[in-house]
C-alpha cells in the first residue's frame, strides 16, 4: 500500500503541470485573442502534428542533431574540464577562451557559423556542441578541483600513475559534479536546438514552430511548445534516472523529488 | 636544551640492540620551506635527522604547525623536501610507492567503492587475482572488526568505521612501513581509545614499522617504542624519548603504571617548554 503522503509527493509534478495548463486555459479565455489559443485547443492540435509523417521526420531530425551535438560536447568537455581542474597550466590556457565565449548567446553565433558551414546539420550541431560544452567543462573543472588531495596520494601509494589517477580517481570522484553539468547541458542542448532551427529554417521542431507562427497557425505553435516542453521533461527525467544510478554512492539518504524520475 | 634525568633517550643514543636493528627509514638533514605568495617564506622543517629501525613504532609528537605531518609526507614521497634526503632501506625516496602505506586523518576512502572495493583496490592494482584479492580483503575487513559491512559505501559508515576501512585498505597491499597522519584525530574520545587498542593488537601480530604523527601525548606513549618530540615552527627535533614499557600493552594496566604516568608528564612538560620558549 502506498500512503497518501507518498501518493501526493509522487503526483506533485503532474499536479503542477495540470495547474499550469489550468491557468493557461483561464487566461486564454479571459484574453480571448486569436494569437493566444486555449490550452485545450493547443492540446487538440498535438495528435495532428504527431500523426503527420513530415512533422515526425522533422522532430526526429532535431533529436538526432541534438544527440550528436550533445554527445560530442560531453566527450570533449569532460576530459578538458578534468584536466583544467587538475593542471594550472591547462586551466590558464583555456580559461580566457571560455571567458570570451561564456556570455555570448550561442544562437547569436549561428549566422557566422552558417557562413562557414552552410545552413545544414553541421552548423546546427556545432551550435549545440558549443551550448552544451560550457556547463559540462565548468562542472567537470569544479569536480576535479574538489577531489581530495589525500585520495590521490592514497592512489599514488598503491602505485597508480598520474594518468591512472586521472581516470580511476579524479573521474569517478568528480562524477556527481560532471553529471550535474551534463544535466544542465542537456536542457541547453534542447534550447540551442530550437533556436538554431529558428535562425536556419530547413527542418526540425523549431522549423515547424516558427513556420506556423509566420502563417498564424497559433494552435500549432502552442502545440509545438507543449511537445518541446514534454521532450525536455522526458529527456531530463531519463537522464536523472541514469544519473541517480551512476552516483547512488554519493546521494544523501533522503530524497527531494526534483523531477519525474 | 635540558635533558630530564629520568629520560634515557637522547638524539645521540646508539641504535638499540633489536634483532632487526637495520635502519628502515633514514631522514637526513631534511628541511622544508613553503613559499607563500606575498608573505615571507615559511620554514616548516629545519635540518631534521632521524633514523627509524625496522619494526619500530615511532611517534612524532609536537604542537600544531610544527611540520610533523610534512615530515611524514616527505617519507611518503608526497612532498619533496627543499633540502636533504629521506631514504628507505638505503634508497633515496623520490615519490610515493606501495612500500609505504599512508593512513590519513581524513580517511581519504574512495566513496564510489564499497568497503570491499576499497580494500581490494591496492591488491588489484598490484596484479593480485580478483578471487585472491577478495579473500585477503575479506579477512582484513574481519580483522579490523567490520565483518558484515563489506558492501556498505563509505558515506554509510561512522568516522571510526571509515578509519578502520582506511587501515585495512592500506594493510591490504602489504606496505613495509605504515605512515599514520593523526589517524584518530577526527574521532571522539571513546572511538579513539578503541581504535588505539585495536591498532596495537593488529600491530603486535606482525610488527610493521610504523611512523605515527599525533599531537596527543597519551596516544604517543601508549602506542610507541619511541616518541620524537618536536619544537614549534620551524620544526626541529627537541628530544627522542624511548618508551620502555612492556608489550603487549594493556590500557588499563598502563594507566596505573607509574612509569607510564611519568613518561606522559615529562613529555607534556617538554612540549610546554617548547611552546613558551618559541612564542614571539
Amino acid at each position: 500500500m502506498i500512503s497518501a503522503r507518498t501518493l501526493l509527493s509522487r503526483s506533485a509534478p503532474l499536479l503542477a503541470c495540470l495547474g499550469l495548463l489550468g491557468i493557461w486555459q483561464v487566461a486564454a479565455l479571459i484574453l480571448n485573442t486569436d494569437s493566444f489559443p486555449t490550452a485545450w485547443q493547443a492540446i487538440c492540435a498535438i495528435p495532428s502534428i504527431l500523426g503527420d509523417k513530415e512533422s515526425l521526420i522533422n522532430i526526429l531530425a532535431s533529436l538526432r542533431r541534438m544527440a550528436i551535438g550533445f554527445s560530442a560536447a560531453v566527450v570533449v568537455s569532460i576530459p578538458l574540464g578534468l584536466m583544467m581542474g587538475r593542471s594550472r597550466a591547462v586551466a590558464s590556457f583555456f580559461n580566457p577562451l571560455l571567458m570570451v565565449t561564456y556570455p555570448v548567446p550561442k544562437a547569436a553565433l549561428m549566422p557566422i557559423i552558417m557562413l562557414w558551414l552552410g545552413v545544414g546539420d553541421l552548423a546546427k550541431m556545432l551550435v549545440i556542441f558549443l551550448g552544451v560544452s560550457l556547463p559540462v567543462i565548468y562542472h567537470s573543472l569544479q569536480g576535479a578541483k574538489a577531489v581530495e588531495e589525500k585520495m590521490l596520494w592514497s592512489g599514488a601509494a598503491m602505485g597508480l600513475s598520474a594518468a591512472q589517477r586521472m581516470i580511476r580517481i579524479v573521474l569517478p570522484a568528480a562524477l556527481p559534479e560532471i553529471l550535474t553539468g551534463c544535466r544542465t547541458g542537456l536542457v541547453l542542448a534542447l534550447i540551442t536546438m530550437v533556436t538554431s532551427e529558428m535562425i536556419a529554417r530547413q527542418s526540425g521542431a523549431g522549423n515547424i514552430l516558427f513556420n506556423s507562427l509566420d502563417m498564424g497557425q497559433y494552435d500549432t505553435v502552442y502545440a509545438m511548445i507543449i511537445i518541446i516542453g514534454a521532450m525536455g521533461i522526458g529527456l531530463d527525467a531519463a537522464f536523472e534516472r541514469l544519473r541517480a544510478r551512476l552516483v547512488k554512492w554519493s546521494e544523501p539518504s533522503f530524497e527531494i523529488p526534483l523531477s519525474f524520475a | 636544551m635540558k635533558v630530564l634525568p629520568s629520560l634515557r633517550g637522547v638524539e645521540a643514543e646508539p641504535v638499540s640492540a633489536r634483532k632487526n636493528a637495520a635502519a628502515m627509514i633514514e631522514i637526513d638533514r631534511v628541511s622544508q620551506v613553503f613559499r607563500t605568495s606575498g608573505r615571507q617564506d615559511h620554514l616548516a622543517l629545519s635540518e631534521i635527522s632521524l633514523s627509524i629501525e625496522d619494526g619500530a613504532f615511532v611517534s612524532i609528537l609536537g604542537p600544531s604547525g610544527c611540520g610533523k605531518s610534512t615530515l611524514l609526507y616527505i617519507v611518503g614521497g608526497f612532498v619533496n623536501p627543499t633540502d636533504g634526503t629521506a631514504r628507505m632501506k638505503g634508497k633515496a625516496i623520490t615519490g610515493p610507492g606501495p612500500d609505504r602505506g599512508p593512513v590519513f586523518q581524513e580517511f581519504a576512502l574512495f566513496p564510489w567503492k564499497s568497503v570491499l572495493g576499497n580494500v581490494m583496490y591496492g591488491p588489484r592494482q598490484q596484479g593480485v587475482k580478483s578471487a585472491d584479492a577478495e579473500a585477503q580483503s575479506r579477512a582484513l575487513i574481519e580483522m579490523v572488526g567490520l565483518k558484515g559491512f563489506e558492501n556498505f559505501y563509505p558515506k554509510e559508515l561512522s568516522g571510526g568505521m571509515k578509519q578502520r576501512v582506511a587501515l585495512a585498505r592500506t594493510l591490504a597491499y602489504h606496505p613495509a612501513v605504515l605512515l599514520m597522519d593523526e589517524p584518530f584525530g577526527a574521532l571522539d574520545a571513546h572511538t579513539r581509545t578503541r581504535l588505539q587498542n585495536d591498532l596495537l593488537n593488529i600491530w603486535e601480530r606482525d610488527r610493521k614499522t610504523v611512523l605515527f604523527v599525533t599531537h596527543s601525548v597519551d596516544e604517543a606513549v601508549f602506542l610507541s617504542d619511541k616518541v620524537v618530540v618536536m619544537t614549534r615552527a620551524p620544526g626541529r627535533i627537541k628530544q627522542i624519548v624511548d618508551i620502555d614499557l612492556p608489550r603487549p600493552r594493556r590500557r588499563a594496566e598502563l594507566l596505573l603504571d607509574p612509569r607510564y604516568q611519568k613518561y606522559v608528564v615529562d613529555i607534556e612538560r617538554m612540549i610546554d617548554d617548547t611552546s613558551e620558549n618559541q612564542l614571539p
